[in-house]
C-alpha cells in the first residue's frame, strides 16, 4: 500500500510516496531530507531522532529515547515504519550533542543544604578592637592580642608561630589597633583554643571570601578545587596530570623510583610543582593570590600522600604492606611547602591501608555510601580500580592496578577530559566512518577516558576488534590499518585534528584498555564473591572517576567494564574523591565521619589466591568470557536492540 | 533407611563430533571416529551411559625423529622411516586415529605427499599438526587441507595468534580443528569463541586444553579439563567441544621417561617406569575428560585401551 | 552448608574491637569463613552464635589418623573436585605383605627403606597390610623388628588380632575387615585397642547400616571399602560416596580404602583411586617404577590448586641452543613462562629460556612485590651456572622491567645485559632484528 509522508525540515515541507514498511530514513533520502546516521543505522546511536506529528508508524525499537522523547512523537528514524499517511518533523540536524538515555553526566556540585559557616567551619575570620597601649598600659602586645581573643571572642587559648609574632607589631600599629585575624579551632575537642593563622591591619569586609582549597592527589590527574569558605562555593576547578607521570605510571613505579637516591625528594617537588601551580591557575580566576588560602585539605591514596609528604614509601610495595602513616597529623602549608598561606592548615585525610588510601574514604564520604540502606557498590575508576562494597552496616574494599587509560594516560592519542578531547565516538557500521564530539566543539587533540570507553564500544561492536581486541586488518576501511604498534583504526584524520597527525586508537591502547577494564571488573566480581554477595543484588552502582563530564552506561557495559544490570542503577560521581575532602573541609563532623569510616572499612587482599587471576583473564575479554553475564551485549551483538 | 544416590542433572552435553571421511562424505577413510556427546561427568554410569568412548591417536612423525627415547625406537623399529608404514604399525597397535606431526624439514609439496602416503597407508582417520611455527605451520597446512577435502582431518595445532589461517582453510575444506589454549579455562573458552566467530561449526572443534606430564604440571591440566567439563554440562556452550590431549609427547619428554641412565635408583626399572609415566598420565586425563589420548609407546596404547574398556561397562 | 562471610559477621559482635588481631569484625569473619583461624580468637562471641558457627564448620569426612612411628591422615576433605578448594590429606600407600612370607622382614625392610626425591621432597611408603596367611603375632614381631611404619591388619579371626594388635600398644592400626556377619567381634576389638576398622560391604546402603551399628558399639574410627571389582565400579561407588558424605550423610563420612593390588592394572588402578577420593591404597609390592609415578601423580593431585600455577625454576633449552645463543629471563608464573616458551618456540630461534624464582607471579606482579629484581636474577643466573653454557654472555630482560638493567649491570659484571619487548608476542621480531 503506498503512503505519503510529508517531511518538514529547514521549515519547509517536502512529501514523498512510499509503502507500507519503509523505514522513514529511506523516505527522507527519498525526500532528499539527509539525516544523520553515525552508527549506520542499526538503532545503536540514537542519533536520528525525528518528531512523528500525525499518522501511524511502527517502532521497533525506542531504546535511545526517553519516555518523555517518546510521549512527544519521537522516533528513531533507522528503526521506524511508515504504516499509513504521515506527517514528520524533522529537528535541525545538530552534530551529536543530545544527551543519550544512556549518559550519566556528572552530578552537579552544590553547597550541602544545611552548611552554616559558623556552626561548620573550623576556620574563623574575627575582627578585633585593641585598646592601644600607653605609659599606664605596658602591656606587650601578644598579651594584648591574647586578651581581645579572650574577652571579644571566648577563645583562652590562643597559639602563635614566630612568624606571625615577627609581623604583630607593624600590623597592629598599621591598623590603629583594629585588626582581622583568621584562626582555626579545633571543633571537636575544644572551642577555647585556637591557633592563629594570619592577622591584618584593620576590619574585612565580613562578606568577603575566605578561601579553602580542596585536593585530590591522583596517581595521574591532580585536582585542585578552590572554595569560598564563608559561603561555601566551589569557586573554581582545575585539574592537571600529575608531573610524577613522568617518572612512572603507576604506583609501584613511583614507589621504586621514590626509593632511588633522590627520587623521592624529585617526586614530591614534581608534585608540588603542579598542585601549586593549579592553585595558582585557580587563584587566578577568581582575583585571588594563592596565600590568601588558609585551609587546605588533601586525599590522595596512600602512595600519593607519602610521597607528597616526603615520607618514604617502599613498606606499601614490600609484604606485609605497611604504610608509615594512615592518618597524618594536621601540618602547616610552610612545613609541607604548598603555596598558599604560610600558616594554613594541610590536613591530610586517613587512609585504611597501603592501597586503599585517603581517596576512597573521601569517595565513600561523598557518595553516601556509609549511609546507603541498601548493598551499594562504588567503583573508583582510576588508576588504582579501588571498590568499595557495602552499607551503612559494614564496608569492604580493594584495590587493583587497572592503569591510567581511562584517564587518557599510557593511551597514544589519549588526553584529560578536556578541550579538544573527543569524548563521545559512533561508527558506522557499514561503512566505518565515525562521527565524534570534541569537548568545546573544535578541533581534536586526543581522546579523553570518556571517548576511549565509547570508540572501544564502537570498535568491538561493528567488528573493527574481534573480541580479544585484535584489529581486524580484513576489514575494507582505509581507517583500519597497520601501524607502527600492529593493527590501528584511525579515530581522526590528520586533516581535521589540531595537531595536523591522525589520531588513531592502536592495539597496544586497546590492550591497556581491555587491561584496566579487567582489573576494575575483576577486582568487583571477586570481592563480592568473597563476602558472599551475588553483584546483582546490589542496589546501585557509583561511578567515580576523572574520565570526562559523563559517561555512557551502555558503552561501559559494552565493553564489560560495568556489570549488565539496569542502566538507572548506574549512577556518575565524577571525582569522588576530592568532593569528600571539599565536604571535609567544610564541615568538621564530615571531616571526622571519614575518620570513623576508615575505621570500619575492611580492606580484601585480592592476591591472597587465584581468584582475582581467574576473574581478571576471565574478563580480559569483550565484553567478558562469560558471555552470559552480558546478555544486552550478546543482544547488540546480534543486531537486536529492541530491549 | 536406604540411601538414596543423588545425581546431577546437567543441562549441557558434549558435543558429538566425527573426525574422518568416508567415502560417503567424499573421503577414503575406511571408518571416522566420533567422540563427545557425554550427559555426564566422566564414566558415572548411574547418571548416563558413556556414549562415545575415549579414542587413542598414536603420534608419528614425517621423518624419523632423531630425539625420540630408544625406547620409543626400538617399539617402533625400521616402520620410523617410513610414515605409511608406521601408520599401519600403529593401527595394529590399537590406534583409533593416527596423528601426523610435520617437521620444520617439510616443503609445502613434501606435506602433502606424505600426508597423501599416510591416507594411503591406513583406513584410520587422521589428525595433522604443523611443526609449530605460525608461518611454517600456514605454509604447510593450508596446502595439505586442499588437498584433501572430503577426509576430515583435524589441522592443528591453533593457538590464539595464528588460528585465522588454519581455521579459514579448514572451513573451506571441511576438515576440524584442534584449539590449543595454555592451560587456561578462560583462554579455552575465548579460543572457542574467536573460532566460532569466524563461522566456524562448533561440531568441528577440538579442545586442547594443553597437557602436562606427570611430574610436570599434570594437575593443572587436569583441573583446567575438570573446571571445561563441569562448565560444559552446566550449559556453557563454549567449553563443549570434546577435549584431546598429548600425553605421549609430554610425558616422553620427561627425563622419567625419555632416559634411563644416570638417573636415581628410587626410580627402578627404566622401561617400566616409563611406560607407567605415559600411562598414569593418560589415566588421569581419562578421569578427568579426556576424549582423544595421543599417545607414542604400544605398551601404554594396549593398557590404556584396557582401562577404556573396563571404565566404560556400566558398574 | 558453609557460611558465607557476611553471614558470620552478622553472629559477631560488630564492636570492630581489634582483639582477635583482625582490624574489623569483618575481616575476622571472612578468615573464619576461609578456616584460616579459630572462633576462640573473638573473646566476646555469644554462646548461641559459637553454636551456630560450630555446626556450620564440622568436617563431612571423619579424620582417620593411622600412626606408630609415623603417621597417615586421610578423611576432611571437603570438595568434589580439587580446584573447589583443594584436597587435603594424601592417601596413604601401603604395600602388602604375607605374614607366610619366609622372607617377610627383608622385604618389609627394603620397602622401609625406599626413599626417593621429587622436587626437593622426599616420598617414603606409609605403611604396610598384613595379610594373615600364616602366624600374624610374630609376623607383626618380625615387622616391627624392620619398621615404625603403620600397620593395616587383614584378617578377620578375632584371636589371632587380639594378640597382635596387643603387640601394638599406643600405636592406631586399621582392622580390616568387618562385615554384616561378623562385625561385632571386630568392633569390640577395635575399641579395645583404639584400632580403626575398615567396614565392608558391596552397597553403599549395606555400608551405611553397618558403621551405624558399628558406632552404636563405640567405635568412631572407620573406613570404608566398597569392595568394587572393576574400575568402572570404583570410580562410581566412590564417587557417591564422597558425594554423600559431603552432603553431610554422617553414615558415610569416612576415608575409603582401595586395594589396586586385586586390579587387572594395579599402576591404573592405583592412579585412579589416587585422583577419586581414595584415603589408603593397598599396593602388591615394593615396585619403585610404580611407587615414584604414583608418589608424584599424588603429590600433583593434592598440590593446592589455590596457589598460582608455577612452572619450575631452572633453565629451559629451547630449539637446542648453542654457547652463542641469547639468554632470555623471566619468571615462573606458568602463563608467563607459556607464552614467552611458544613464542620462542615457534620462531624456531635458539635460547636459553632463564625462569626465576618469583613465587609464581607475573613479571609485572613480581617485580612490584620486590620478588624479580636485579639481585634475584643475578642470583638465578649464578645459581644455574650458566655461565658454564654459553659464551655470548647476554641477557635479554622482559621490557617491563626496563629500570633493572643498570643494577643487573653491576650485579652481573661482564654480561650484555639487553632490555626486550614487553610483550612475548614481540619476542622473535626482536630476536631477529636487536640481537646478532
Amino acid at each position: 500500500m503506498q503512503h505519503t509522508v510529508s517531511f518538514t525540515h529547514n521549515d519547509k515541507q517536502t512529501p514523498v510516496e512510499v509503502s507500507t514498511g519503509v523505514l522513514l530514513s529511506d523516505a527522507a533520502h527519498l525526500a532528499g531530507i539527509d539525516i544523520g546516521q553515525p552508527c549506520g543505522g542499526q538503532g545503536r546511536c540514537g542519533r536520528c531522532a525525528v518528531q512523528v506529528r500525525e499518522g501511524d508508524v511502527r517502532r521497533r525499537s525506542t531504546l535511545r529515547l526517553s519516555p518523555d522523547d517518546v510521549e512527544q512523537g519521537y522516533a528513531l528514524a533507522c528503526q521506524t515504519v511508515v504504516e499509513g499517511d504521515v506527517a514528520i518533523y524533522v529537528p535541525p540536524q545538530e552534530k551529536i550533542e543530545r544527551r543519550l538515555t544512556t549518559d550519566r553526566v556528572v552530578a552537579e556540585v552544590t553547597v550541602p543544604a544545611d552548611y552554616e559557616y559558623l556552626q561548620d567551619q573550623t576556620v574563623r575570620r574575627i575582627h578585633l578592637e585593641l585598646t592601644p597601649p600607653s605609659m599606664d598600659d605596658q602591656t606587650d602586645d601578644w598579651s594584648r592580642l591574647q586578651t581581645a581573643f579572650r574577652l571579644q571572642h571566648k577563645m583562652e587559648r590562643v597559639a602563635c608561630s614566630v612568624n606571625l609574632l615577627r609581623e604583630m607589631g607593624e600590623v597592629l600599629r598599621e591598623g590603629d589597633w583594629q585588626v582581622t585575624a583568621i584562626v582555626e579551632t579545633s571543633r571537636l575537642t575544644d572551642e577555647k583554643t585556637c591557633k592563629l593563622i594570619n592577622l591584618q591591619p584593620n576590619h574585612v569586609d565580613e562578606y568577603s571570601p575566605l578561601w579553602g582549597c580542596a585536593i585530590d592527589i591522583g596517581t595521574t590527574t591532580v585536582s585542585v578545587w578552590l572554595v569560598d569558605l564563608m559561603s561555601g562555593q566551589v569557586r573554581a576547578q582545575v585539574a592537571e596530570y600529575n608531573g610524577q607521570i613522568a617518572r612512572g605510571e603507576d604506583v609501584i613505579s613511583r614507589i621504586m623510583y621514590a626509593s632511588k637516591n633522590g627520587g623521592g625528594e624529585e617526586l614530591r617537588q614534581r608534585v608540588l610543582d603542579t598542585i601549586n601551580e593549579l592553585l595558582e591557575t585557580a587563584c587566578k580566576r577568581v582575583k585571588a593570590r594563592p596565600e590568601e588560602v588558609v585551609k587546605a585539605t588533601i586525599a590522595g591514596n596512600s602512595t600519593m600522600i607519602h610521597l607528597f609528604l616526603g615520607i618514604p614509601a617502599s613498606n606499601i610495595r614490600l609484604s606485609p604492606f605497611i604504610t608509615a602513616v594512615n592518618h597524618p597529623p594536621l601540618m602547616t602549608a610552610r612545613e609541607v611547602g604548598l603555596k598558599i598561606h604560610p600558616e594554613a592548615s594541610v590536613d591530610c585525610l586517613p587512609g585504611v591501608a597501603s592501597y586503599v588510601g585517603a581517596d576512597i574514604t573521601a569517595g565513600v564520604l561523598s557518595s553516601g555510601l556509609d549511609n546507603a540502606e541498601n548493598v551499594t557498590l562504588f567503583l573508583d575508576v582510576g588508576t588504582n580500580g579501588e571498590t568499595v562494597l557495602g552499607n551503612r552496616d559494614w564496608l569492604v574494599t580493594c584495590a587493583c592496578s587497572a592503569g591510567p587509560a581511562f584517564e587518557g594516560a599510557g593511551v597514544v592519542n589519549g588526553m584529560r577530559a578536556t578541550t579538544g578531547a573527543i569524548e563521545e565516538v559512533w561508527i558506522n557500521s557499514e561503512t566505518f566512518e565515525p562521527t565524534y564530539r570534541v569537548i568545546g566543539g573544535g578541533k581534536p587533540k586526543g581522546i579523553c577516558g570518556s571517548g576511549l570507553i565509547s570508540l572501544l564500544s564502537e570498535a568491538f561492536i561493528t567488528g573493527i576488534i574481534d573480541k580479544a581486541g585484535n584489529v581486524n586488518l580484513m576489514a575494507s576501511s582505509s581507517r583500519v590499518r597497520e601501524g607502527a604498534h600492529g593493527g590501528e583504526y584511525v579515530v581522526a584524520w590528520g586533516a581535521e585534528s589540531e595537531s595536523g597527525e591522525d589520531i588513531v586508537i592502536s592495539r597496544v591502547d586497546v590492550d591497556n584498555l581491555l587491561r584496566a577494564k579487567a582489573a576494575i571488573y575483576a577486582g568487583f566480581t571477586v570481592l563480592a564473591d568473597t563476602v558472599g554477595v551475588p553483584l546483582e543484588t546490589t542496589d546501585k552502582v557509583l561511578i567515580g572517576g576523572s574520565f570526562g563530564k559523563y559517561i555512557n552506561v551502555e558503552k561501559a557495559v559494552q565493553i564489560g567494564l560495568l556489570p549488565d544490570m539496569d542502566w538507572s542503577r548506574f549512577e556518575f560521581l565524577g571525582n569522588t574523591a576530592v568532593k569528600g575532602a571539599y565536604y571535609a573541609l567544610l564541615d568538621w563532623r564530615k571531616r571526622e565521619r571519614i575518620t570513623e569510616i576508615a575505621k570500619r572499612m575492611t580492606y580484601i587482599e585480592l592476591s591472597a589466591d587465584n581468584s582475582f587471576y581467574e576473574a581478571f583473564t576471565s574478563a580480559l575479554f569483550l565484553p567478558h568470557t562469560d558471555m552470559s553475564k552480558f546478555p544486552s551485549v550478546a543482544e547488540a551483538l546480534e543486531g537486536k536492540v529492541n530491549k | 533407611m536406604p540411601i538414596e544416590i543423588p545425581k546431577d542433572k546437567w543441562t549441557g552435553s558434549i558435543r558429538a563430533v566425527t573426525i574422518g571421511g568416508t567415502s560417503a562424505e567424499g573421503g577414503t577413510r575406511a571408518k571416522s571416529v566420533t567422540v563427545g556427546g557425554q550427559t555426564s561427568m566422566p564414566y558415572l554410569h548411574y547418571e548416563a551411559l558413556t556414549p562415545n568412548k575415549p579414542v587413542i591417536a598414536i603420534e608419528i612423525k614425517s621423518h624419523k625423529p632423531d630425539d625420540w627415547s630408544p625406547l620409543l625406537a626400538e617399539a617402533w623399529g625400521e616402520a620410523m622411516a617410513e610414515p605409511a608404514q608406521w601408520a599401519k604399525k600403529a593401527e595394529e597397535a590399537g590406534a583409533d586415529i593416527i596423528v601426523l606431526a610435520l617437521t620444520l624439514a617439510d616443503s609445502p609439496e613434501d606435506a602433502v605427499r606424505v600426508v597423501k602416503s599416510v591416507l594411503s597407508g591406513t583406513g584410520l582417520p587422521l589428525i595433522v599438526w604443523g611443526p609449530g611455527q605460525a608461518e611454517k605451520d600456514n605454509e604447510l597446512l593450508v596446502p595439505v587441507s586442499e588437498a584433501t577435502k572430503g577426509e576430515k582431518i583435524v589441522l592443528g595445532i591453533c593457538e590464539d595468534k595464528n588460528y585465522r589461517t588454519i581455521v579459514a582453510t579448514a572451513m573451506a575444506n571441511g576438515h576440524l580443528v584442534q584449539s590449543r589454549t595454555p592451560m587456561d579455562v578462560n583462554l579455552s573458552k575465548q579460543l572457542s569463541i574467536l573460532i566460532s566467530d569466524m563461522g566456524m561449526p562448533k561440531d568441528r572443534i577440538l579442545m586442547d586444553p594443553t597437557t602436562g606430564a606427570l611430574g610436570y604440571g599434570i594437575e593443572y591440566g587436569y583441573s583446567v579439563m575438570e573446571r571445561l567439563r563441569l562448565a560444559a554440562l552446566q550449559g556453557d556452550a563454549m567449553t563443549q567441544s570434546p577435549m584431546i590431549v598429548t600425553p605421549g609427547f609430554e610425558a616422553w619428554k620427561t627425563k622419567e621417561a625419555k632416559v634411563g641412565e644416570g638417573v636415581p635408583e628410587g626410580w627402578g626399572d627404566w622401561k617400566a617406569r616409563a611406560i607407567n609415566w605415559e600411562t598414569l598420565t593418560a589415566i588421569a586425563l581419562i578421569e578427568s575428560g579426556a576424549d582423544v589420548l595421543v599417545l607414542r609407546h604400544p605398551e601404554s596404547v594396549k593398557r590404556v585401551k584396557d582401562a577404556i574398556e573396563e571404565l566404560t561397562i556400566p558398574a | 552448608m558453609a557460611l558465607s562471610g557476611i553471614q558470620i559477621y552478622k553472629l559477631l559482635p560488630q564492636t570492630n574491637c581489634k582483639e582477635c588481631g583482625f582490624p574489623t569484625c569483618l575481616a575476622f569473619a571472612m578468615k573464619l569463613a576461609a578456616k584460616q583461624v579459630e572462633l576462640s580468637a573473638c573473646p566476646y562471641v555469644s554462646d548461641e552464635s559459637k553454636k551456630q558457627l560450630a555446626e556450620s564448620a564440622a568436617p563431612p569426612i571423619r579424620l582417620i589418623t593411622l600412626k606408630a612411628g609415623s603417621e597417615v591422615k586421610a578423611g576432611n576433605e571437603v570438595v568434589m573436585f580439587r580446584h573447589e578448594k583443594t584436597f587435603y590429606n594424601k592417601p596413604g600407600l601401603f604395600i602388602r605383605v604375607k605374614a607366610s612370607d619366609p622372607d617377610l622382614a627383608k622385604k618389609v625392610a627394603a620397602a622401609d627403606a625406599y626413599k626417593v626425591n621429587y622436587v626437593g621432597m622426599d616420598f617414603s611408603i606409609d605403611g604396610f597390610a598384613v595379610e594373615a596367611d600364616g602366624d600374624l603375632t610374630s609376623a607383626v614381631k618380625t615387622i616391627r623388628t624392620v619398621t615404625k611404619r603403620p600397620l593395616i591388619l587383614m584378617t578377620k579371626d578375632a584371636t589371632l588380632l587380639d594378640s597382635a594388635l596387643s603387640l601394638l600398644a599406643g600405636e592406631s592400626a586399621l582392622i580390616y575387615a568387618a562385615e554384616s556377619s561378623d562385625y561385632e567381634p571386630l568392633a569390640d576389638l577395635a575399641k579395645k585397642h583404639k584400632a580403626a576398622l575398615a567396614v565392608k560391604a558391596d552397597s553403599l546402603d549395606a555400608l551405611a547400616d553397618l558403621t551405624q551399628k558399628i558406632q552404636a558399639k563405640g567405635v568412631e574410627d572407620m573406613v570404608l571399602d566398597s569392595a568394587a571389582a572393576t574400575l568402572s565400579a570404583s570410580l562410581t561407588r566412590n564417587t557417591q560416596l564422597r558425594k554423600l558424605a559431603l552432603k553431610n550423610v554422617r553414615s558415610l563420612g569416612y576415608p575409603i580404602i582401595a586395594f589396586p593390588c586385586d586390579a587387572k592394572d594395579e599402576g591404573i588402578a592405583a592412579a585412579q583411586a589416587i585422583a577419586k577420593y581414595a584415603g589408603f591404597v593397598v599396593l602388591s609390592e615394593f615396585k619403585p617404577e610404580l611407587l615414584y609415578p604414583l608418589f608424584v601423580l599424588r603429590e600433583n593431585i593434592y598440590t593446592d590448586p589455590q596457589k598460582p600455577i608455577q612452572v619450575q625454576p631452572g633453565i629451559y633449552e629451547i630449539n637446542a641452543p648453542n654457547p652463542e645463543s641469547p639468554v632470555l629471563v623471566t619468571t615462573n608464573f606458568s602463563i608467563t613462562y607459556f607464552s614467552v616458551a611458544n613464542e620462542v618456540e615457534g620462531s624456531g630461534l635458539p635460547a636459553w629460556l632463564v625462569v626465576t624464582d618469583a613465587e609464581g607471579m607475573s613479571v609485572l606482579t613480581a617485580w612490584a612485590a620486590g620478588k624479580f629484581d636485579a639481585e634475584r636474577i643475578a642470583k638465578a643466573i649464578k645459581g644455574f651456572d650458566l655461565a658454564s653454557k654459553v659464551g655470548k654472555k647476554q641477557i635479554v630482560l622482559p621490557g617491563h622491567v626496563a629500570v633493572l638493567s643498570g643494577e643487573l649491570e653491576e650485579e652481573l659484571p661482564g654480561w650484555d645485559i639487553r632490555v626486550g619487548p614487553r610483550e612475548a608476542v614481540d619476542l622473535p621480531a626482536f630476536m631477529k632484528q636487536a640481537l646478532n
